[in-house]
């Protein structure tokens, strides 16, 4: 099988070079049957990535230890689902998935172009892509290179790596990563053969927020991995792998509203096409951080050489695309200017610098101590303090205009609207204003913030409102003409899904980064300590024992106001597996979750007499992040799925 | 494209406000990352100031009684740490593996760290000696 791996994997780099030399010729000549031809290339490409990858989750699963990259990741006592998700534990898998993933994304988009093949500079630039990641894994990073000897066990996957969530999550977050490669594709394709009307950007649309929409669930995905198994805790660290995947999705969501203003106005053409090179640029930047390890980072579980090439194609990426942009820049003038500074395109102009300084501050808190270290020879840091600083006013700014933007008129808005249509929104701000001080709460951040996500909360609703009054006051039910206008502009409204997925993301992150409260305290069997208003006693220790652990953990009752709500048992791991050595203790936290707080334990030490450390968190309102998430999918889905009214010019040339 | 004034300069002043932004933050929470030796060279000087260390963990140092703080020491370079620290530890952490505090060095010559983080060594891929260390 790992013959047939390797010889698919070598065929797919050279089969991705003719069709980029066959794309580049039909470019230049203009030949049918060229373009064709490219095109069947980038489908044989994913059909031979195919082969490869089920090659390689073949060798996985049967365990065969002569493979290095089996031998590396699995070992005998692994369950078969972990043999499966190895295929992305590991350097050279991950790079063969990102490129099945890239070749899938590359035919679906030929497809989708027509028989005659498309237009061959998108073929051009895919194969481009494509080609540099095949490089890597047919003569760098081998997937079925070969352990010298064959071993009789393998080193095991890192038990923190075997959790359900991790499971996913590097897949959803590929999905996304690879994803934002076929819009760069079309904005190049279109720089590249001159073609600059609306087409290209209608049709990158799509797979825009398709993968901004994996990247915020992998995003999340992440977080609650980090949550659940990292136990510390939190969440989100400003790690940088997580900016790295974190950086992509705020300029794509850039992107994704600046392109409304070029469909609409015809403006910011070459805004555009800048935030899409730097968007993917910052996906392979992400993709460089995250599997060379050149920063270091709690996610990252790999290191190797592939630092040099990565860093090659990454300037070469910069350099070819920008120096391309200058080139068609005449061509990319737009006819209309900004007629004022208060309307919804100055709205969607600020959010897009917004996003970009945050893109940018984010990025230079990640290579800071790359930097620094080139610049003065010492290696500074910053760390999370200096996100949190830069990073929450620029998002309670992005936040405030998530509600100001549908709030003010395309054009010019005069204040008399603006009055009127702010009227609402504002008293509902200032109401939650009002009660949040009334109640108590004196932090400032969570005051405002609260604030202005009831602001962004009333406008969604006003704008549903609005429009299914006007479809009932034409004789239809208010159910019916809630779903009648969701489904007739899902754009739009599925828009405002999302935005409203974001306050409650955003409630949720305020609430329980500002009051989380903790405790360390060392028990006895019978001892009790409260937290927030639980009371929590310990009743014991218990030790068991399986074929891959020796576990303890600690029994805990969790009493509210007297009554029993939950037993809780936050465990320590021993495993036994020689493999995992250096890894072999694992801390399991318990968690309650509830919509109102999560009850966090963490089981430090285990001393002997049955003394136990253990450390408690509450953090109030995780949940409302997890659900807003959830929200925030489910919106982009609804503006994505097809069908629907087709507005006048929008049909895909 | 027209500039229209009042544009140009909303968005001079987002451009201000970010780079002061971020300016300020820098300055604010920037913090050294050196190593058990450079931070040996930088006595008295050093004393107090928050800075991030790294090193590895001195086979047998951790000591980690239930009511009291983790207690090791990190070498580097020559150079030894003793590193006493309350808060989360991770799993990898051990004996020989690389780890990383955040905090103070006191005049008594013991860090307080805030922070640990630590890494696991030997899971180079590209390493050819995989195996040797579970044979040797």
């Amino acid at each position: 099988m790992s013959d047939i791996g390797s010889v698919a994997v070598l065929l797919s780099f050279f089969v991705t070079v003719y069709g980029l030399l066959a794309s580049s010729a039909a470019a230049k000549t203009g030949g049918e049957a060229l373009a064709r031809s490219a095109r069947n290339a980038v489908l044989s490409v994913s059909f031979l990535l195919a082969v490869a990858v089920c090659c390689l989750l073949y060798e996985l699963v049967t365990l065969d230890f002569s493979i290095k990259y089996v031998a590396l990741n699995t070992s005998t006592d692994l369950a078969v689902i972990y043999r499966v998700t190895a295929l992305w534990a590991g350097q050279s898998g991950s790079l063969l998935l990102w490129s099945f993933i890239l070749s899938l994304y590359a035919s679906f988009a030929v497809v989708r172009s027509g028989k005659r093949g498309g237009d061959p500079y998108v073929t051009a630039v895919l194969c481009a892509v494509a080609a540099f990641f095949l490089f890597l894994i047919s003569y760098v990073e081998k997937p079925f290179e070969p352990l010298g000897a064959a071993e009789s066990e393998g080193r095991g996957l890192n038990p923190i790596l075997q959790n359900g969530y991790m499971a996913i999550h590097p897949l959803t977050l590929y999905v996304g990563y690879v994803g934002i490669t076929v819009p760069f594709a079309f904005g190049i394709g279109a720089l590249l053969g001159g073609e600059l009307g609306g087409r290209w950007i209608r049709n990158s649309r799509k797979y825009a927020l398709f993968s901004w929409m994996f990247l915020s669930a992998g995003l999340l995905l992440g977080a609650r991995w980090a949550y659940l198994e990292l136990g510390w805790g939190g969440y989100w660290a400003w790690d940088p792998v997580e900016n790295a995947a974190f950086m992509p999705w705020l300029t794509a969501t850039a992107f994704l509203h600046s392109v409304m203003i070029q469909e609409r106005k015809e403006m910011l053409k070459k805004w555009n096409l800048v935030l899409l090179i730097i968007t993917f640029f910052l996906s392979i930047f992400g993709t460089f951080i995250t599997r060379t390890g050149i920063v270091s980072s709690v996610h990252s579980f790999a290191r190797s050489d592939i630092g040099p090439p990565f860093v090659v194609f990454m300037a070469f990426v910069l350099v070819f695309s920008f120096a391309l942009l200058a080139w068609r820049s005449k061509d990319l003038e737009s006819r209309e200017g900004f007629e004022s500074a208060l309307s919804r395109e100055s709205a969607f102009l600020f959010n897009n610098l917004l996003f970009l300084a945050a893109a940018f501050a984010v990025f230079l808190g990640t290579i800071f101590p790359i930097l620094s270290e080139a610049l003065t020879g010492k290696k500074i840091l910053v760390g999370p303090p200096y996100f949190n600083a830069v990073g929450v006013p620029i998002g309670l700014v992005l936040i405030l205009l998530m509600g100001v933007g549908p709030l003010v008129s395309w054009g010019k808005a005069t204040p008399r609207n603006l009055r009127k249509s702010f009227l609402f929104p504002a008293l509902v701000a200032a109401a939650v204003l009002a009660a949040l001080i009334v109640s108590g709460m004196r932090d400032v951040v969570a005051v405002v913030t609260f604030s202005i996500c009831g602001f962004v909360a009333s406008t969604v609703f006003l704008e549903y409102f609005k429009g299914i009054r006007v479809r009932s006051a034409r004789g239809e039910n208010p159910v019916s003409a809630f779903f009648s206008l969701v489904s007739r502009n899902r754009r739009r409204y599925g828009g405002y899904i999302v935005h409203l997925g974001v306050v409650l993301l955003v409630v949720g992150i305020t609430a329980s980064s500002v009051f989380v409260t903790q405790r360390e305290v060392v028990l006895d069997k019978g001892d009790s300590f409260s937290l927030g208003g639980y009371e929590l006693v310990f009743r014991g220790v218990r030790r068991f024992s399986n074929d891959a652990k020796d576990g303890v953990s600690a029994e805990l009752s969790v009493l509210r106001n007297g009554k029993s709500v939950s037993t809780m048992y936050p465990e320590k791991n021993i495993y036994k597996y020689e493999g995992n050595r250096e890894i072999n203790q694992e801390t399991e936290v318990a968690l309650r979750s509830t919509f109102r707080d999560d009850l966090y334990l963490i089981l430090s030490e285990v001393g002997d007499g049955g003394k136990v450390n253990v450390r408690a968190f509450l953090n109030p309102m995780v949940n409302w992040i997890w659900a807003g998430g959830l929200v925030i999918v489910f919106g982009a889905a609804v503006t994505m799925w097809p069908g629907g009214r087709r507005k006048r010019g929008f049909a895909d040339g | 494209m027209r500039a229209n004034p009042g544009f140009v300069a909303a968005v001079a002043v987002i451009v201000c406000l970010v780079s002061w932004l971020v300016f300020a933050g820098v300055r604010d929470s920037m913090v050294y990352y050196i190593t058990v030796d450079e931070l040996f060279s930088q006595t008295p000087e050093i004393y107090g100031d928050k800075v991030r260390v790294s090193g590895t963990v001195v086979s047998g140092s951790i000591t980690n009684e239930i009511d009291d703080s983790l207690r090791f020491t990190m070498a580097a370079g020559g150079g030894t740490l003793d590193v006493e620290y309350d808060g989360v530890i991770p799993d990898i952490f051990a004996d020989g593996v690389e780890a990383v505090v955040e905090g103070e060095l006191s005049a008594d010559n013991v860090f307080r760290a805030d922070l640990l983080l630590a890494k696991c060594p030997t899971k180079y891929e590209s390493e050819d000696s995989l195996y040797e260390r579970k044979k040797g």
